[in-house]
C-alpha cells in the first residue's frame, strides 16, 4: 500500500523551483502518523477486506455484462475472459504485432531500464554536487532550469530527427525523462542537510569534500529515493508514449497494432502489462530503498 | 548558454539538424504571423490549452471529492480503492489507442487522455491529504461539540487543501504532458501536432520553437495555479516550512 503522497513540490514535471521546502518531508514519517489519523476518523474500525472484494468481484461482473450482452459493442472493449485467452495465446503467439508477449515485454523493459540507470547514474550525482557546492550549481542551474520545463514527450520528434527511429531516439527521450527528477530530488535533499550535522562534521575537523560524502550525500537518501521512484514511473510512461510514435517492437508497439486492427483484448493485454511492470518496478525500487535506509522506519 | 548554442552550431557540422538560435528566433517571428496548417499558431496552443483545461475542470470536479471521501470513509475506501488501484499504475498515455478506438479521433480521446493523466495526482493527493489530518485537530474538533459532518467539512478538507494544491500542480503539468502525446499519435491542430509536423517537414526550428512555447506555457500555468493558492489557501507556507 503506498501512502507516499504524490504531492512533493519537487516531484515529477513540477515547475517548482528546487530551492523551495519540499513537502516530500512530511511524508517520511507518514506512515505512523497516518495510522493515527486513521484511528481518529468517525467511522468504526475493523476489517472490511470483503467489501474490497465485493467491489472487485462486482467490477469484473459489471465488466463481464456490459460486454456479454453487447451494451458495449465487441469491436470496442473486450470481456474480461477474452482478455485472459488474449493473454495467454500472446505468450506464444506472434499475431498480431510480431512478437510474442515475452518478446515485447523484454525489449521495453530493457530499454527502459537502459535509458533510466544510466540517467540516474548522470542525474543523483549531478544534483548532489549542484545542491552542494554553489559554483557548479551557478554554471549548470540556468541550462538545467532552461530543459526542465519541456517535457520529454515535446523531445520526441527532435531525437527522431536527429537520432532516426532506432533504440538511440528511444533511449535518449528515456534517459532525458528519467533525468530530470533525479536531479531535482537529489538537489533538494542535500539542501536540506541539517546545518547542525553540517557544523558539528566541521568542527571535528573534517574537510567540505569528506561532509558532503559523509553527511550530505547520506541525508539526502530519502529524497535521492523519492527521485528515482518519480523517474522510474516517468521513465516507464515516457516509454510507452515513445513506442507508440515511433516503434517496430514492444509492449507500446503492442497497443498501437491493437488500435490499428481494432483488436481491444490486445490492447487491454498490453496495457494491464504495462501497468503491472510498472507498478512492479516500483515495488522491488521500494524493497531495495528500505533494504539501503532502515533509519526511515523509525 | 545561447551564446554556447551559436558557438555549436557555428563551429560544428551539424548541418540542418540543429538550427541556431537566430533561426529559431526567425522560425518563431514566422509563425507568429503565417498560417501553420488548418490554424495560426495562437490557434494551435488556444486549441491545446482548451483541451487540457476542460480535462482538468473534469478532474479537479470528480478527483477532489472521490479523494476526499476515499479519505475520509474507511467503507468507501474499501470498495473504490481497489479498483482505483487497478487503473493507477497505469500510464495515461498507455490510454491512448483504447481511447482512439473508443472516441474516434476528434476532441474526445484528447480530453479522455488528459482527464486520465490529471485525474491520478488529484485523487491521491485529496485522499493522502484527509489521511494526514492531524489527529490532535479532530480531537479538539470533536472535544468542542464537532458533529462528523463538521468535522470532515471544516478540519479534514481545509487541512487537506495544501495537499490538495500539490495535487493539482502534479495533475496540471501531466495533463499538459498527455496532451501532447495524444496530439502526436492523432491531431489536425494544437502544439503537439504543430513539433510534430516540423519532423515531418524536417523543420528543426520549428520543433524547438515549439518546444520552447510548450515549456514557456507549461511553467506559466503552474505560476497561475500557484498564485492561486497562496490566494485560496494563505496559511500554507507555514505548514510547508
Amino acid at each position: 500500500m503506498t501512502t507516499q503522497p504524490q504531492s512533493s513540490p519537487v516531484s515529477g514535471a513540477g515547475e517548482n523551483s528546487p530551492g523551495e521546502q519540499p513537502q516530500a518531508k512530511a511524508s517520511a514519517g507518514g506512515a505512523g502518523q497516518g495510522k493515527r489519523a486513521m484511528a481518529g476518523r468517525p467511522q468504526a474500525s475493523g476489517s472490511l477486506w470483503w467489501l474490497s472484494l465485493l467491489s472487485v468481484t462486482g467490477f469484473l461482473v459489471f465488466w463481464y455484462a456490459i460486454v456479454r450482452f453487447e451494451i458495449i459493442s465487441q469491436a470496442l472493449l473486450a470481456s474480461p475472459e477474452q482478455v485472459l485467452a488474449t493473454f495467454i495465446s500472446k505468450l506464444t503467439n506472434r499475431a498480431p504485432d510480431g512478437a510474442t508477449l515475452g518478446a515485447n515485454f523484454r525489449t521495453s523493459l530493457k530499454l527502459c531500464l537502459t535509458g533510466y540507470i544510466s540517467a540516474v547514474c548522470v542525474g543523483v550525482p549531478l544534483g548532489l554536487v549542484m545542491g552542494w557546492f554553489r559554483k557548479v550549481d551557478e554554471i549548470v542551474k540556468p541550462l538545467f532550469e532552461m530543459i526542465r520545463p519541456i517535457p520529454p514527450i515535446a523531445w520526441i520528434p527532435l531525437a527522431i530527427l536527429w537520432l532516426g527511429i532506432g533504440l538511440p531516439a528511444k533511449a535518449f527521450i528515456i534517459w532525458l525523462s528519467a533525468f530530470v527528477p533525479s536531479v531535482i530530488n537529489s538537489y533538494a535533499g542535500i539542501k536540506l542537510t541539517e546545518p547542525v550535522l553540517i557544523s558539528v562534521s566541521r568542527t571535528f575537523g573534517a574537510t567540505n569534500w569528506e561532509t558532503f560524502l559523509k553527511v550530505g550525500a547520506p541525508s539526502a537518501l530519502p529524497m535521492v529515493f523519492t527521485g528515482l521512484r518519480l523517474s522510474l514511473s516517468s521513465a516507464w510512461m515516457t516509454l510507452v508514449a515513445a513506442e507508440l510514435l515511433a516503434g517496430s517492437e514492444g509492449l507500446g508497439y503492442m497497443i498501437q497494432m491493437g488500435r490499428t486492427l481494432a483488436r481491444p483484448d490486445v490492447i487491454i493485454v498490453g496495457m494491464l502489462t504495462i501497468g503491472a511492470t510498472g507498478a512492479a518496478m516500483g515495488f522491488v525500487l521500494e524493497k531495495f530503498e528500505r533494504r539501503l535506509t532502515p533509519w526511515r522506519r523509525s | 548558454m545561447v551564446a554556447l548554442w551559436q558557438l555549436v552550431v557555428g563551429t560544428g557540422n551539424f548541418g540542418k539538424a540543429l538550427p541556431s538560435p537566430a533561426a529559431v528566433a526567425r522560425q518563431f517571428w514566422l509563425m507568429l504571423f503565417e498560417p501553420i496548417g488548418r490554424t495560426s499558431l495562437y490557434g494551435h496552443i488556444w486549441a491545446s490549452l482548451v483541451r487540457v483545461l476542460s480535462a482538468f475542470g473534469v478532474a479537479i470536479i470528480t478527483g477532489i471529492p472521490l479523494g476526499l471521501l476515499m479519505g475520509w470513509n474507511k467503507k468507501f475506501e474499501a470498495i473504490v480503492r481497489p479498483i482505483f488501484e487497478m487503473f493507477r499504475p497505469i500510464p495515461p498515455i498507455a490510454w491512448i489507442p483504447l481511447a482512439i478506438l473508443w472516441f474516434g479521433i476528434d476532441e474526445t480521446p484528447k480530453i479522455f487522455i488528459c482527464f486520465i493523466g490529471a485525474f491520478v495526482p488529484v485523487v491521491m493527493n485529496a485522499y493522502t491529504g484527509v489521511r494526514f489530518t492531524d489527529p490532535m485537530l479532530l480531537d479538539a474538533a470533536r472535544m468542542l461539540g464537532g458533529n462528523p459532518r463538521q468535522l470532515f467539512l471544516e478540519v479534514a478538507v481545509p487541512s487537506a487543501l495544501p495537499a490538495i494544491f500539490a495535487g493539482l500542480q502534479n495533475g496540471l503539468s501531466l495533463g499538459w504532458m498527455c496532451v501532447l502525446a495524444a496530439e502526436m499519435v492523432g491531431a489536425q491542430e494544437g502544439i503537439g501536432y504543430l513539433i510534430l509536423l516540423g519532423m515531418d517537414m524536417s523543420n528543426p526550428a520549428m520543433i524547438i520553437t515549439g518546444m520552447l512555447l510548450i515549456g514557456a506555457i507549461g511553467a506559466a500555468i503552474a505560476v497561475l495555479l500557484r498564485y492561486a493558492e497562496k490566494r485560496i489557501c494563505p496559511w500554507k507556507r507555514e505548514i510547508s516550512m
